[in-house]
């Protein structure tokens, strides 16, 4: 059975039982006024209501067929009492009666619709509640008459109440069910725009640098030269956002503009970018090795962020304003050496996790099949090593 | 000065290059609270215009039956005209609540709703007065009694504590002049007392027994709202960013933009000052989260976040993001079987119902090398469903059905918890 449908028997059993107790209270009510009925049949009748009243919060926990038939025993009970020890009832007797059958039982109605057995319980105990109470008023037939009918009327009642409930719910789950639909629309969309986004990852590696400078006041760096690297990282934002692929250019003198793609897979001229950029925050990165590998989009994208983030430790860590950048390749790998003459430190010391290099170095090369080690001594320098596959 | 300052953020945390995960997840989960909060306005409404129309129809037979008794005790009354005027004024205002309802929609204004109060109270006054020499309200009055099932007509359409407060207010008036107009000796006659007890029920009852039809109707949609919602992430990629990732990213990137361009216009003064510096810093930290750590959640991890049920009640444990390796039927299977043990844990539009409070962790991993039984490029994944406030014989028989979808599984209670295991059978993603 799905989902819905045991929301909706919930639904049902609860409002079965709010609405069976509360006629159920009324009923004992009027039952119990000191002369409603007669001693014996009070005695036999206080018993009953409590049956009846704890099959009917039965029938709100549990789908069990058989709590409506405890209830409609115990309900059928308290009229058959009345009718057969009392004599003509009083008319608060009379009205204690009409409020068990015609409400406090008729609200089985609403858990006895959803399969033939449930049904045929529902037919029965309309039935056997007018037949009871007409039984029991038999002495007075135009009040048996008017029981009867109120008894009639209330099942009725209770019944259409629930075929126009069960008719609500596949009317709502349909609307659900497209609301779903759209939904699952809106996730692919949601995806492709984040995959763009993230996808746009050389361009996001130069803005968290900038704003990892930012957030250290712009100290160390000449202002201007963070001006402009500020400005043309807010140039790119804007191009991603207005959705035009993103280029990372290199603005020359002249004003002419040579532009690199973020998705061209050369080497060569997205490390010179990167060295531009650490240029302009006062780390002069020189290149030895080769200049030109190709590599697939992603790998290259793991690597540069991987050597950026390096470099980005020699300039806040290493005390000198020089790096050197060795790449090597072979037949399956590409390797980086960066090294600086700096400060060093014993690794011992540091956490790894602290400086990012584990999350932000090592991590991401691994994603590509990559790996990095880190090599370093008080007093004489880092070296990293980075490696990527080829393909 | 500029319009960076106006940014607003928490407070920072360091680290520009650490790893600070509760603060992105903190940061996902308020979106995902905005998001759900902003529709829940409209769920609400979903499918209750149909039973207020139900409600209409019954109200219209009241009404109907409370005219007939009018009618036939038109001899009876002192003052008939003024019950006349009674029930032309209930019938005017229930017409005009009426035809608003269709007309406005799904919420009726509130100076309507004062209107309608005030025409039922002015009824229910003018019937009083029409039948007030007779002692017995209970059994001659009629279009004061049907004011309370008038109550009905608006039970879709305003909040259950205004419908429940106007009909309890109405129980209390009646019981007031039933009580001053009640004759000499009245307060020891059964018959009397049990027609104005049944009087005073059938006018207060029928309200707030719509109040419970109608929000749990309301509980059911949004449950089932919540769930198709969420059931999208079974045909979800391995890793999946979320739906609020990327309106996330959009929002932190476009303010990486605004501050970095403040900077470059000069609009911000360098070096910047220190609440600036942490409005960066604060933006580098979660723009680097969602940028690396956003795909590495599996669809089970974004399906329980995203829902306002499981979210409260699942905690997922899956180390190594086993979760995307389930095909759309396993994870069909493990969403349902999740649906089915805490669908009774009580929500937010209902967190006074009782009950004890059901959770659910699910554990995925960690792989067991060299299990016997698996076929070629395959691998088992164990999953262990754990289930605290929830006995085992009422345990719905949907879930072992749902699990059954997942793979082979057993099942083990101890103490007041039940332990499923399951072998959940997997392609190897080694070969793919």
């Amino acid at each position: 059975m799905d989902l819905i449908s045991k929301e909706r028997d919930r639904l049902l059993q609860r409002s079965a039982r709010v609405y069976g107790l509360s006629f159920t209270a009324v009923s004992a009510l009027c039952f119990a006024l000191p002369g409603a009925v007669p001693f014996p049949v009070l005695l036999l009748g206080i018993p009953l209501y409590l049956i009846l009243a704890a099959a009917l919060v039965a029938v709100g926990l549990s789908r069990s067929i058989w709590w409506p038939v405890v209830a409609l025993v115990a309900g059928t009970g308290i009229v058959l009492v009345v009718g057969i020890l009392g004599a003509t009832p009083t008319p608060a007797g009379s009205l204690a009666l009409i409020h068990v059958a015609a409400a406090g039982l008729a609200s089985l109605a609403l858990v006895l619709t959803t399969s033939a057995p449930r049904i045929a319980l529902l037919v029965t105990g309309a039935l056997v509640g007018v037949g009871t109470v007409v039984f029991a008023e038999i002495d007075t037939p135009a009040q048996a008459l008017r029981s009867g009918g109120t008894v009639l009327v209330g099942w009725g009642l209770a019944a259409l109440i629930t075929v126009w409930i069960n008719a609500g719910v596949p009317q709502v789950a349909k609307r659900i069910a497209s609301i779903g639909r759209a939904h699952r629309a809106e996730r692919q969309a949601s995806e492709l725009e984040a995959q763009r986004r993230q996808g746009a990852r050389l361009l996001h590696d130069t803005v968290l640098a900038s704003l990892t400078l930012l957030a250290h006041s712009g100290v160390g760096v000449k202002p201007e030269a963070l001006r402009q690297q500020a400005g043309e990282d807010a140039r790119l934002l804007r191009q991603l956002r207005l959705g035009t692929a993103p280029q990372l250019a290199e603005p020359t003198q002249t004003g002419t503009v040579p532009v690199v793609t973020a998705e061209e897979p050369v080497l060569g001229t997205t490390l010179e970018s990167v060295k531009q950029r650490f240029g302009r925050m006062g780390l002069q990165v020189s290149w030895h090795g080769t200049g030109q590998v190709l590599l697939p989009s992603e790998v290259l994208d793991a690597f540069l962020l991987a050597l950026a983030e390096c470099l980005e430790n020699v300039r806040r860590h290493s005390g000198v304003t020089e790096a050197h950048v060795t790449i090597t390749d072979d037949a399956t790998m590409v390797r980086a050496l960066v090294t600086d003459a700096g400060v060093g430190f014993d690794i011992a010391d540091i956490d790894e996790a602290k400086l990012g290099f584990a999350e932000s170095v090592v991590g991401r090369l691994r994603e590509v099949g990559g790996n990095a080690r880190l090599f370093s001594a008080p007093g004489s320098g880092t070296t990293v090593a980075l490696e990527v596959p080829r393909g | 000065m500029s319009k960076t300052d106006t940014i607003q953020f928490s407070q920072p945390d360091e680290n520009t290059l650490g790893v600070v995960v509760g603060n992105a997840r903190r940061a996902v989960q308020s979106t995902a609270r905005r998001f759900s909060r902003a529709s829940t306005a409209h769920r609400a409404s979903l499918g209750t215009a149909f039973l207020g129309l139900g409600a209409v129809i019954v109200v219209g037979l009241r009404a109907v039956y409370g005219l007939i008794w009018f009618a036939a005790q038109w001899e009876v009354y002192p003052e008939p005209f003024a019950a006349l005027a009674a029930w032309i004024v209930l019938a005017a205002v229930l017409i005009g609540a009426i035809v608003m309802s269709r007309v406005s929609g799904d919420r009726l204004p509130d100076w309507m709703f004062g209107l309608f109060l005030a025409g039922l109270a002015i009824a229910f006054a003018l019937d009083v007065i029409a039948v007030w020499e007779l002692r017995n309200i209970g059994g001659f009055a009629t279009a004061a009694l049907t004011a309370g099932m008038a109550l009905l007509v608006l039970v879709a359409l305003r909040g259950r504590a205004e419908i429940l407060t106007a009909a309890v207010v109405l129980g209390v008036a009646l019981i007031v002049v039933i009580f001053l107009d009640a004759p000499v000796g009245a307060l020891a006659d059964p018959d009397w007392i049990a027609i104005q007890v049944t009087a005073i029920a059938g006018a207060v009852l029928p309200p707030i027994i719509g109040v419970v039809i109608v929000e749990s109707f309301r509980r059911m949609v949004q449950v089932e709202l919540d769930r198709v919602l969420v059931q999208s992430t079974v045909s979800a990629p391995r890793f999946a960013v979320g739906m609020l990732a990327s309106e996330e990213l959009a929002r932190l990137d476009l303010a990486a933009e605004e501050l970095l361009d403040a900077v470059a216009q000069q609009k911000t003064k360098l070096p910047l000052t220190p609440k600036n510096a942490s409005v960066a810093a604060q933006l580098a930290t979660e723009l680097r989260l969602h940028l690396i750590e956003g795909r590495r959640e599996t669809w089970l991890y974004h399906a329980i976040s995203e829902s306002e049920q499981l979210g409260k009640s699942v905690t997922l444990s899956d180390k190594s993001s086993l979760a995307g390796l389930l095909d759309p039927t396993q994870r069909d299977g493990l969403l349902s079987a999740a649906w089915l043990l805490v669908a009774d844990v009580p929500s937010a539009a209902n967190p006074r119902r009782r009950g004890t409070a059901r959770t659910l962790s699910i554990q995925i991993g960690p792989v067991v090398p060299g299990s016997p039984a698996v076929p070629a490029h395959k691998i088992a994944v164990p999953i262990t469903v754990t289930s605290t406030g929830i006995p085992r014989n009422r345990v719905d028989s949907g879930v072992w059905d749902a699990i059954g979808r997942i793979g082979r599984y057993s099942d083990s209670t101890q103490d007041a918890s039940l332990r499923v295991d399951i072998e959940c059978i997997v392609d190897n993603p080694a070969d793919q």
